[in-house]
Formats: C-alpha cells, structure tokens, sequence
C-alpha cells in the first residue's frame, strides 16, 4: 500500500441519482467501505465519498455526491450536477416505478451537465432475482436507445459494483485520451493533478522534452 | 557558552515548527474538497434561490420548501455571512415542522455551525439527531469530519502559539546574548 494520499494525477466527480430507495447510498457504502449497510436511512440532502482508484497505471480519485431521492430534496440536489464527470443512475430491478422515473432523471442529467458527462445506467439489487420487476433487456434495451453504459448490481452482495465505478471511470479517461473532453473547460468535472516533483512518477506518464534545453 | 547553545536550540526548534506547519497543511491537502464542509454553493445556484424566496417573501407565500432551499444553499455559500442567515432560517423552520423536516434542519444546522467553527454548537445537533437514529451513518460521518476539523483547528493553533512562543523565546535569547557582550 504504497498509495499515499497525494499519490493520484485526475479528480473526476461522480454524482449518484435516481428514485428514493433504489439504493444509492449502499451502493456508495459498498464502493467506498466494501460493506453492506443493511439499514439504510433516507439521505439527508447529499452525502460525499471518495475513492482513489487506477484506471491505466494512472492513479485517479473519485469525489462522488449521493443525491437524497427525496423529492423535497430535488430541487437543491440539481445545483450539484454542473461539472459532473460521471453520473450513476440508478433504478431498483424489483420497482418497475423506479424505471419508469428514469426519463426524468436522465433529463435532468442531460440538461444540467455537460454533453461529454458519461452516464451509467445501474439496476440495482439484482440479489433479489424472485422479485424482479424490469427485466434485463427492457433495461438494456432503453440504455441503448439513451447511449447509456448499463449493468445490474447489487450493493448488497457486492456483485458489479466496482464495475460501474470503474467503467465510468475509464471511459472518462478515455474521453480525455481521445480528447473528445476538455480538460481545460470548466465544467468537465476533471482536475488533472500534476504529480509533484519528487513523488514517484508513473512510468507510462510522458514527460515533457525540453527543446533546445543545452543544461 | 550558554549564549551559543540557546539559540541553536531555538532555530532546531523553529525549524520543528516549519515542518509541523507544513505537515499539517499537506494534511489538508492544500485545501481541496475533503468532505461536506468544504464544498460550496455556486453564486448562480444562491441567487436564484434567494430571488424565489424574497418574491414569496414579498408575496407571503413562503413555503418552508421555498425557505428551506434558500437556507441550505445559504449554509452553503463560502461567506460566512450568508451563512449565519442560513443558520438564523434554519432555526426558525425547525420550530415548526414535522419530524423529517426538522432532522433536515438540525442536520443543516449541524453543518453550518460547523462552518462558523462554531464547533461544540455543531455537534451538539449532530448528538440531537444520534439520539433519534443512533445508527444513522450519514450523521456519524459528519460527527467525525467535525471532530476531524476540530483537531486540526487546534493544531493549527497549537503550531501558531508555539511558533509565536519560539520567536519571543529567540529574541530574548539574542537580547540576552548581546547584553552580555
């Protein structure tokens, strides 16, 4: 463990969104902690959570925003979407009105963050197979349709999890490799983080030449 | 001989200080967002919720939506100003409402006090809200980020006094050496 905690060159931020009880915040809890908060109460307006993961060999942190689901919170919540990087957006298999709501989240997902934020579609609670609700196609099949990455998870085994955060992640890396996203437009909900001197160096990192440099 | 040594220990011990002080900030990760309570609303987001509270204001339409939004965006501006009028809506609404709206209220309030370094105030609410819900992570996270902010504000402290301590100490050291020339 030799990941200290200054050790990570991009900053991406991740918002969470989606219905009430679909499981955000446990989803954030098993990412984060790798635990399964049982008893789960409603978010009070937004929770924070961080997360240094590799994407590359590029060490990268994760500032995610846990949105409460709670209409009465909904208002307020959007003003944390501008200069997302990521946007989970999470429905619950086994409450096909948590489907439904979708639409509407993904709307404002779209209309408040920028064109390059990548959306993740996440069907959560996939353990409870019994009382499936939406089944896996429809889901993909709307995905699809919205240009969304898609998975089912669930936060309480564990199972994909760290997929969606990481697949995220990668493809916002790549939208920055490919430079289809701008690091330098303010709203790109990407800080790069320039290592230190003195701090180990990533290999793969390429360093600036200096031309004409006669030292 | 006592001359020499004394301010040889002085500079050591400054020098302890300017390292203490530089950990310390590193710590802090130059300043970065680390939790709920270094983030901040964005002046756009402000206005726009204080422009629907004073309209109903004018119109006595308050909602205590319309004053809650308000008065969480307040708790969240940078300015401590704003955020003592974000505190002051707070405890206004929380006489009133029901039970969920005010364990938002008292949640808010416990972040915002926070943020004026009212510190033992702030976590007086979040003990309010364990009472209720001991279990609730979401609060236990703040406590501790609280606490966390409270150490840190001590140390800082600490490292100031002390290095204001060394300074006096080294100029009486040096004024102690000259007159004994």
């Amino acid at each position: 463990m030799s990941a200290g905690p200054y050790n990570y060159s991009y900053i991406f931020k991740y918002i969470i969104i989606g219905d009430m009880g679909v499981g955000k915040s446990c989803l954030l809890h098993q990412f984060t902690e790798k635990k399964f908060m049982a008893d789960c109460p409603h978010t009070i307006g937004v929770e924070f959570g961080t997360r240094i993961i590799e994407v590359a060999g590029q060490k990268i942190k994760l500032q995610i925003w846990d949105t409460a689901g709670q209409e009465r919170f909904r208002a307020v919540t959007r003003s944390y979407y501008r200069g997302a990087a990521g946007a989970l957006l999470v429905y619950d298999i086994t409450r096909r009105s948590t489907y439904n709501h979708l639409s509407s989240w993904l709307s404002d997902a779209r209309n408040l963050t920028n064109p390059n934020t990548v959306i993740f579609l996440i069907g959560n609670k996939s353990d409870l197979e019994a009382q499936r609700d939406v089944t896996y196609e429809e889901a993909k099949q709307f995905a699809d349709e919205n240009e969304l990455l898609f998975i089912e998870a669930s936060a309480k085994t564990g199972d994909n999890v760290e997929d969606a955060f990481l697949e995220t992640a990668k493809k916002i890396y790549q939208n920055i490799q490919d430079g289809s996203l701008d690091l330098n437009a303010a709203e790109s909900g990407v800080q790069h983080k320039p290592l230190q001197p003195g701090r180990n160096q990533p290999q793969n990192q390429p360093n600036p030449t200096k031309e004409g440099c006669a030292c | 001989m006592t001359s020499a040594v004394f301010p040889l220990t002085v500079y050591v011990l400054v020098f302890i200080t300017i390292v203490f002080a530089i950990l310390l900030e590193r710590e802090t990760d130059g300043g970065k967002m680390e939790d709920v309570l270094d983030e901040s609303v964005s002046e756009e987001d402000l206005r726009k919720f204080e422009r629907r509270y004073h309209d109903s204001l004018a119109q006595g339409t308050v909602t205590h939506v319309i004053q809650f939004e308000y008065a969480w965006c307040l708790i969240r501006s940078k300015y401590p100003t704003d955020v003592k009028r974000g505190i002051f809506l707070l405890e206004d609404l929380s006489k009133g409402e029901n039970e969920s709206g005010k364990r938002d209220c008292i949640y808010y309030l416990a972040i915002g006090n926070a943020k004026i370094k009212e510190y033992s105030k702030a976590l007086g609410y979040t003990k309010v809200l364990l009472q209720v819900e001991p279990g609730n992570r979401q609060v236990q996270t703040l406590k501790h980020t609280i606490e966390k902010r409270m150490e840190r504000e001590g140390l800082k402290g600490m490292a100031i006094i002390g290095g204001a301590a060394l300074a006096l100490g080294s100029l009486i050291g040096l004024g102690v050496a000259l007159a004994r020339k």
